[in-house]
Order: structure tokens, then C-alpha cells, then sequence
């Protein structure tokens, strides 16, 4: 309808991206699956974790930014949209600390959680807890 | 006619212009409106049918305990009185009271645009309400709710009563404030009328913004809470009940990080209602236009901060209890703000002593006491003495009923000149605000008494020297009903043979007042300009003297 | 915020005279920036819906590692869930270009790129139900209905229940996404957007970004733990 003579903007105009730009972004998006895929076969222990949550957090900035134009929209929505990350952290900080913490202050009243599943005693049994899941691999019959 | 709007139609001339109410007629034209103002409505006649509903389950609490003992029902009826009087006054009247009904008529006029930015959505929310509503009253008849309004685990997902039901209700009326409060933030974003800028803003508006804001962000986890709840009572995913390797605690946390958000969706607009009336009604600009309308939003994200006061006893650890319990003073600053900032309005201005004003007083005087009660209950060591008593019961009527619904009658007084074009016996409502103050401080200043000497909230029967108070309090909630059925008188006899309202029955300057009452089917004749503060009352200011005629 | 608003000039303002515009706007301009506010808050919404769940999961991994660790690395397929991120990140990549095809008014290109979109919901689906049918065989099921014989540490009947919970919903997001796409191929095919006005189209591509985004985080934390 309307004659829109700038190729990079629409007839209300907002930016249009090049072609060129998801398939690049697709691409990228490709390459950190990949990667995260490839170093889950890696034992990295503890790191494993923040790295897979890393490469996530990039990917998401990825389809935030491009795809669903975040770089080029008003910038309220930007806020908008990290707030609800702020608030779902809000969420998870305060309930850990009360899981995390039952425990800390008060350890004969509040015998945590964590403790209830996990006894103190764990050095002794750990090695065999260990090594339980390899030998159960097999169904165990008559379960 | 001085107002803080421009146009080239006064409303005198807007004769030709059909009012909501007459401009299309017949049932179907209202079930299908996407009017907001009729959408407002239809709200408001629900919200008032549910509140109805839950006054006389509260009246049967209230009877029953009247004597230790049995006087009309049996405990397992009791215990599902008390929990339908909570969860419908809760989830069915005031959670939408104020913002879906007055809210939802009001804040497009007050904004000067001719709806709420996506009407159909509107619509869709009310009918969310009338399924979610449909659900709870299919609760009763599948067997009722003995769970308390909170649906704690792991007692709901073991009781033989129909907690899926119910909590199905919630989840969907969970969605109907969800979707009004994403209307009512691209509204006020995005539909405000030419000149309105953030700071010319009507205090309302500012209050059902944050509203909003804890509609969107904290509804959702509600929702998934109550389909986790409901996944645990049919498939038993062990999360919630330590029966199978839940946390009970767990339900708490996910539930207040809704619930206790949802307490300032209950209060916010109420203290929006306020800050018109007392304006208004005082002939003074407000004091603190500013503070008011930031230490809206700040309540809100405080409110966030805070929910762990609800589990000081319940197995949160200390420390999580110790940051809840300081982070909780935090909201009596900003709610301070207020109160003190409607009292700074009130000193030196020209009070008239009409209805809505005498809601103010009585919602000043109750909320400061529900308000400062609250700060008891934050604090650790008394928390653990108050908890689950009477106090608390008390605490929260005075900030809800005396509070939030206070401030519904209040502004239902103030709009309704505006809504049906009639007006009121300013004689009989002030009666009303009258008896309710009397009734609602006899029925729940006794239960802080009680409270504080013991007795536990939801307990059937009691001691034998709790029986005088429970007799005063019993008697007071028939004062209070009666205070109720006079505003009700008030209201129907209006409809029926009140005189004509005109555009601006109290020579408010926000724009509402500036189209016709009952207002046109598109709001304005023409786009209004705003031009002056809300409140900029002309005989405070000299200068738009000359705007009058 | 509020530079959407102007004052006059109403009928030449772009957009105005097509058919979509309501006229409780000022301007199509207004009308499709609050449109994307209302979805980005949806959008908020559902980011704080599906935090209830990833609650669920920080809590029990914290409880019981060990139950995770084994449940995901014997029980669940690492390549299904690799083949179904790989689907839905290029059904998000066409979704892009559909909504790019609407601001061009390429008709054709719309249809075609929506097209290629619900196929891949499709895909993913397909997987999924593959995968779901494996784990009913197994017994491999939420709470009371866990029959599996093999010998997990810990509660893996909860881990079975976090795993439906958080892949049941995000595939009924799925679902609904794909019930979105089919009704904007009919409008498309029927030439309603165009430069002008291509606001479902966006909504709709937003929504389906997030859906991705979800999966996004879904794929490491259930099946490439260690």
C-alpha cells in the first residue's frame, strides 16, 4: 500500500533486517548447539554446568537480538522483557536461600533439607553410592 | 466549566451523542460489548453478586461462633465456610474489585482515550471471570473446599473435597487479571490523550499501573503452582507433599511469591480511589504528587521482596526469616508516604462532607490500624506469638475490608454520578459510612484482642473466656451488614429515582468529569487535550479563574 | 513512550486506511506498537509460568544430583534432544523470515516461510511423541505411575514428573503455536498483510521465538547434564 522508497524500513517504519542476517544468525545458533553438544561428552564436573548454561544465555541473547528485534524495537521493550528475568531471579534467590540455609543458623531445629536426603554421614557410603548406578544398569529383576 | 482538558465540544452540546448505557440495547448487546465501559459493568454487578455471596458465608462464620460449640452448623461446614468466604472474597471479588470494575470504566476517560487498547481482550478477560467463577461455584456442589483460601499442601492434595475444581478456578481467574492488567499497561502506555504526560497523570491511573505490573509479573506463578498442585494430587509428582519426597515449605514459597504481591493488587487501587477522593472532596491539589504516585510503583516492587513473612514459623530458616523480616519494614515507608501525604492534602483545604469523603476518614482510620498492625506481625519475635491468631485475621480485615473495599464503596459513591447519571441520597450514604465504620471496628478491633490473648484463627469453637469477645464481635458483623444494606438502599433507590446528575457533580478537573454522565459511547466528542495537572483545583489558582464560566 | 500519540492529521498517517486499523486508535503506528507492548507483556508472563517449573528443577537438582545425573544420562536420548533443538531454531529462523516477508508484503514468501514453520512443529512433535512412547514402554513415568525396574538413586519418579511437567508444557505451547500458525497462513494466503500491517504475524513470530528460547535452556539442563 504504501510506497516505501528506503528498502531498510517498512510502511510504519520499523527496520527491516537483511536475509542475510537470520541465515548468519541461524548459522551461529548451529555452531554454539554444536558446542554444547559436543562438550556435554566432555567430563568437565562442576564446570559443566555454567559452561551449558553459558552457551544457552549467548544462544538466547542470539534470538532475543535478531530475531525477535530487540536491537531495533523501542527500548521499553527491552526493559520490559528483562524484567521479567529480573523478577523469575527474585524468585529463585529467595527460595534457595531459605532451601540452602535451613540448616545454617540453626542446626539442631532447622535440620535442613538438603540434609534429610543427603546424611552427614555420606564420606563412608559415597564411594559406594557411587558406583550403584553402573551396577544397576541391568533392571533389577523381580522390581 | 474549568477542567484540565480543551476541546471545541463542551458536553453540553453533545446532545446527538447516545450515553453507553442506551446506545445499543438488548442482552446480547451487552454480552458481546467491547465498551469498556460496559465490560466495567458487567464486572462490577458480578463482583458485587460474589461479594455478596461471601458476606453470607462470612455472617454464617461469624453466627456460628457466636457460642463455643455447635450453633448452626457442624465443624466440616464450618471449615468449608470459612474457606468459600476467603477464597471467593479473594479471588472472585476483591482481587478484581477495584481495577475490573471501577478501573476498567474509569482509566480510559481518565487517560481521555476512547477505550482500553485491546477491547476484545477485555471482553475475553471477563469471561475468563465468569468460567473461573462457574468453576468455584461447581466446587460447592461437588462437595465444597475445607482447605482455607491458601490451598496449603500437603492438606489439599490429601483432602477428599474438590480441590481440583477449585484450584482450576483460580488458575483461569488468574488469567483474567493477567490479560486486564496487559490492557491496562499498553493503555496507559500508549493511549493517553495529547499533553498528558507521566507527571499529569491522575493518582488512579498511577495506582492501577502498578497494579498492573504485579498482575502480570506475579499472576503466571500462581498459575503454574496450581497446576503443579493439581499434578500432584492426580499423578503424585512429590513435589509438595513430604509424603512423597515434597517440601511442603516449597508450596508456601511459590504460593506467597503470588500471594503476597496480590495483597498490593488489592490495596494499590484502593489507595488510588484515595488519593482522588480526598482531593477532590477537599478542594486542595494533592500534597506529594510525586511521592504519591512513585511509592505506588515502590510498593509494588517491595512487595515482591517480601512474601517469607508468611512463614516465619512454618520451617523457613532463620536467616531466610531474619532478610524477610527487615525487607518487610521496607513497605511501611513508602505506604506511610501516602497517608501522610492525603493528611498534608486534607490541612488547609475546603473539605466537604459528602459520602465519598466520609469513606475517606473511615479508610484513613482503618487502614493506619490494619497498616501499623502489619509491622507487629513482620517482626520475628511477635510473629511467632501472633501467628495463625486472631490477630492476623484482624490485621488483614483492616486492610482489606477496611482498606481496599473501604476505598471501592468510597469511589463507587464518587464515580456513580458518573456511571449511571444519577445522583445519590448524600443522607443515607453517609448513614452507611456511618454504620460501617461502627460495625467493621466493633467485628475486628475485639478479634485483635482476642488475637492477642490466643485465640487461633479457623478453630470452630473455643475457650469459655473467649466467649464475651466472640459475642461482641458477632454482633458487630451484624452492625456492619446492616451499614452495607444502607449503601445498597442507597444505590437502588438512585437507580430508581435519583435526580440527574450533571457532567461534573464535584467539579473534578481529570478528564472524566469532562464528557457526559453517563458518559458517551466513545467517551469524548473529540479528542480531549490535556493542558493542567490533575488537580489543579481553579480556586486554588487564581489564574484559571477566567477559564470558568 | 508516548511520542505514538499525535495529535492530528489522522487519515494520511500510513496504515490508516486499511482495514485492520481500529478506530480506537490514532494511528496504525500507535495501534501496532501497543500491540507489541501487550505481546512483549505477555511474553513477561509466560517467562514467569515457566519459572515455576525451573523451580521445581534448581530445587530437586539441588536435592538429589545423583537422581538427575543418572535419570538423564541412562533415560534420555541426547541426539532426539539434539535433532529437536536443531528443528525448532530453524523453524525460528523461517518464522523470522515470514514476519520479514510481511513487512515486505511478500505473499508468497509469507506462506511459504509459515509453511516450513509448522512443519518443523511437526517434526518436533514427532520426536517428542517418539521419545514419550519410550518412556511410557519403560514405565519411565511420574509419581504414582513409575514402573521402572531398573534401580535409580534417589526419586526418580519425581525426575520423571519434573521431565513431563517441563517438556508437557512447553509442547503444548508448541501446540498452540502451531494452531497460531495455521490460522495466519489462511490470512496470509488471503493477502491480509503488508507493509503496513503485519502485526499478528510479529506477535505470533515473538511468541514462537520464546517457545524456542524455553527449548533453548530445556536442552542442556534435562539431557546434557554431567
Amino acid at each position: 500500500m504504501a510506497a516505501h522508497s528506503d528498502p531498510h524500513y517498512d510502511g510504519l517504519g520499523h527496520h527491516i533486517s537483511p536475509v542475510r542476517v537470520y541465515w548468519l544468525v541461524f548459522a551461529a545458533l548451529l555452531v554454539f548447539t554444536g558446542l554444547t553438544y559436543a562438550v556435554s561428552f566432555a567430563k568437565l564436573g562442576p564446570a559443566s554446568l555454567p559452561v551449558a548454561m553459558l552457551v544457552a544465555c549467548i544462544k538466547a541473547t542470539l534470538v532475543c537480538t535478531f530475531f525477535m528485534h530487540l536491537k531495533y524495537d523501542e527500548r521499553f521493550n527491552l526493559l520490559v522483557f528483562v524484567s521479567s528475568l529480573f523478577f523469575m531471579a527474585v524468585f529463585f534467590g529467595f527460595t534457595m536461600l531459605d532451601v540452602a540455609s535451613r540448616a545454617l543458623v540453626d542446626p539442631i531445629e532447622g535440620y535442613g533439607v538438603y540434609e534429610q536426603y543427603n546424611p552427614p554421614a555420606a564420606p563412608a557410603e559415597a564411594a559406594p553410592a557411587e558406583a550403584a548406578p553402573a551396577a544397576d544398569e541391568a533392571p533389577a529383576a523381580g522390581h | 466549566m474549568a477542567s484540565i482538558a480543551e476541546t471545541h465540544t463542551g458536553p453540553h452540546d453533545g446532545g446527538h451523542h447516545e450515553s453507553y448505557l442506551t446506545a445499543k440495547r438488548g442482552i446480547a448487546s451487552w454480552l458481546t460489548t467491547v465498551d469498556h465501559k460496559r465490560i466495567g459493568v458487567m464486572y462490577l454487578a458480578s463482583i458485587l453478586f460474589f461479594f455478596f455471596v461471601g458476606g453470607v458465608a462470612a455472617l454464617l462464620v461469624r453466627t456460628e461462633l457466636l457460642n463455643p460449640g455447635k450453633d448452626l452448623v457442624e465443624h466440616a461446614v464450618y471449615n468449608q465456610l470459612f474457606t468459600l468466604h476467603g477464597a471467593i472474597m479473594v479471588f472472585l471479588f476483591i482481587v478484581p474489585s477495584i481495577p475490573a470494575s471501577l478501573g476498567n470504566i474509569v482509566l480510559p476517560l481518565m487517560l481521555g482515550a476512547k477505550d482500553v487498547a485491546f477491547p476484545k481482550m477485555n471482553l475475553a478477560s471477563y469471561y475468563f471471570y465468569v468460567v473461573g467463577a462457574i468453576l468455584f461455584i461447581l466446587t460447592i456442589v461437588l462437595g465444597g473446599l475445607d482447605t482455607g483460601w491458601t490451598f496449603y499442601a500437603p492438606y489439599s492434595t490429601t483432602t477428599s473435597t474438590s480441590v481440583i475444581s477449585a484450584t482450576f478456578g483460580a488458575f483461569v481467574l488468574g488469567f483474567s487479571s493477567i490479560f486486564t492488567g496487559i490492557n491496562f499497561l499498553v493503555t496507559i502506555h500508549k493511549m493517553r490523550a495529547p499533553g498528558m504526560t507521566w507527571d499529569r497523570m491522575p493518582l488512579m491511573v498511577w495506582a492501577l499501573y502498578a497494579t498492573s505490573l504485579i498482575q502480570v509479573l506475579a499472576t503466571p506463578v500462581i498459575a503454574i503452582t496450581l497446576l503443579l498442585l493439581i499434578c500432584e494430587r492426580t499423578f503424585g509428582i512429590g513435589i509438595f507433599d513430604p509424603a512423597l519426597g515434597g517440601d511442603p515449605v516449597l508450596f508456601q514459597h511459590f504460593f506467597w511469591f503470588y500471594s503476597h504481591p496480590v495483597v498490593y493488587v488489592m490495596i494499590l487501587p484502593g489507595f488510588g480511589v484515595i488519593s482522588e477522593l480526598v482531593t477532590v472532596h477537599s478542594r486542595k491539589g494533592i500534597f506529594g504528587y510525586m511521592a504519591i504516585a512513585i511509592s505506588s510503583v515502590a510498593i509494588a516492587f517491595i512487595g515482591f521482596l517480601v512474601w517469607g513473612h508468611h512463614m516465619f514459623v512454618a520451617g523457613e530458616s532463620s536467616l531466610a526469616a531474619t532478610v524477610f523480616s527487615f525487607l518487610t519494614f521496607a513497605v511501611a515507608v513508602p505506604t506511610a508516604i501516602k497517608v501522610f501525604s492525603w493528611i498534608a492534602t486534607m490541612y488547609g483545604g475546603s473539605i466537604r462532607y459528602t459520602t465519598p469523603m466520609y469513606y475517606v476518614f473511615v479508610f484513613l482510620f482503618l487502614f493506619s490500624i490494619g497498616g501499623l498492625t502489619g509491622l507487629f506481625l513482620g517482626a520475628l519475635a511477635v510473629d511467632v506469638q501472633m501467628h495463625d491468631t486472631y490477630f492476623v485475621v484482624a490485621h488483614f480485615h483492616y486492610v482489606m475490608m477496611g482498606g481496599t473495599f473501604i476505598a471501592f464503596l468510597g469511589g463507587l459513591f464518587h464515580w456513580w454520578p458518573k456511571f449511571t447519571g444519577k445522583m445519590y441520597d448524600e443522607r443515607l450514604g453517609k448513614l452507611s459510612a456511618v454504620l460501617v465504620f461502627i460495625g467493621f471496628n466493633v467485628t475486628f478491633f475485639t478479634q485483635f484482642v482476642l488475637g492477642s490473648r490466643g485465640m487461633p484463627r479457623r478453630y470452630y469453637t473455643y475457650q469459655p473466656q473467649f466467649h464475651t469477645l466472640h459475642e461482641i464481635s458477632t454482633i458487630g458483623s451484624y452492625i456492619l451488614t446492616a451499614g452495607l444494606l444502607v449503601a445498597l438502599v442507597t444505590f437502588i433507590k438512585s437507580l430508581k429515582s435519583g435526580e440527574k446528575a450533571t457532567a461534573n457533580p464535584w467539579n473534578g478537573m481529570t478528564l472524566e468529569w469532562h464528557t457526559e454522565s453517563p458518559p458517551i459511547e466513545h467517551n469524548f466528542a473529540e479528542q480531549p487535550i490535556c493542558r493542567r495537572g490533575p488537580y489543579d483545583f481553579p480556586e486554588i489558582d487564581e489564574s484559571a479563574a477566567g477559564a470558568r464560566h | 513512550m508516548s511520542d505514538s500519540h499525535a495529535a492530528h492529521g489522522h487519515a494520511d498517517a500510513p496504515g490508516n486506511n486499511s482495514p485492520f486499523f481500529q478506530h480506537h486508535f490514532v494511528t496504525m503506528t500507535q495501534q501496532a506498537s501497543a500491540a507489541k507492548l501487550g505481546m512483549w507483556l505477555f511474553l513477561v508472563q509466560e517467562v514467569l509460568f515457566f519459572s515455576g517449573l525451573f523451580m521445581f528443577y534448581i530445587i530437586f537438582r539441588y536435592l538429589h544430583p545423583d537422581t538427575m545425573l543418572w535419570a538423564s544420562e541412562h533415560l534420555l536420548d541426547k541426539t532426539m534432544g539434539g535433532i529437536n533443538t536443531v528443528v525448532l531454531l530453524f523453524s525460528s529462523v523461517t518464522m523470522a523470515l515470514a514476519v520479514r516477508a510481511g513487512q515486505v508484503g511478500n505473499k508468497q514468501h509469507q506462506v511459504t516461510y509459515l509453511a516450513i514453520t509448522i512443519v518443523c512443529a511437526c517434526i518436533f512433535l514427532c520426536v517428542k511423541y517418539v521419545e514419550y512412547s519410550h518412556k511410557f514402554h519403560m514405565g519411565a513415568l511420574p509419581g504414582h505411575f513409575y514402573s521402572y525396574a531398573g534401580n535409580i538413586p534417589g526419586e526418580p519418579q519425581t525426575f520423571f514428573a519434573l521431565y513431563f511437567c517441563l517438556t508437557g508444557l512447553h509442547g503444548i505451547h508448541v501446540i498452540a503455536g502451531i494452531i497460531a500458525l495455521l490460522w495466519l497462513m489462511k490470512r496470509s494466503a488471503r493477502g491480509d498483510f503488508g507493509p503496513t500491517y503485519y502485526a499478528p504475524l510479529e506477535l505470533t513470530g515473538l511468541y514462537w521465538h520464546l517457545v524456542d528460547l524455553v527449548w533453548i535452556f530445556l536442552f542442556p539442563l534435562l539431557y546434557l547434564i554431567h
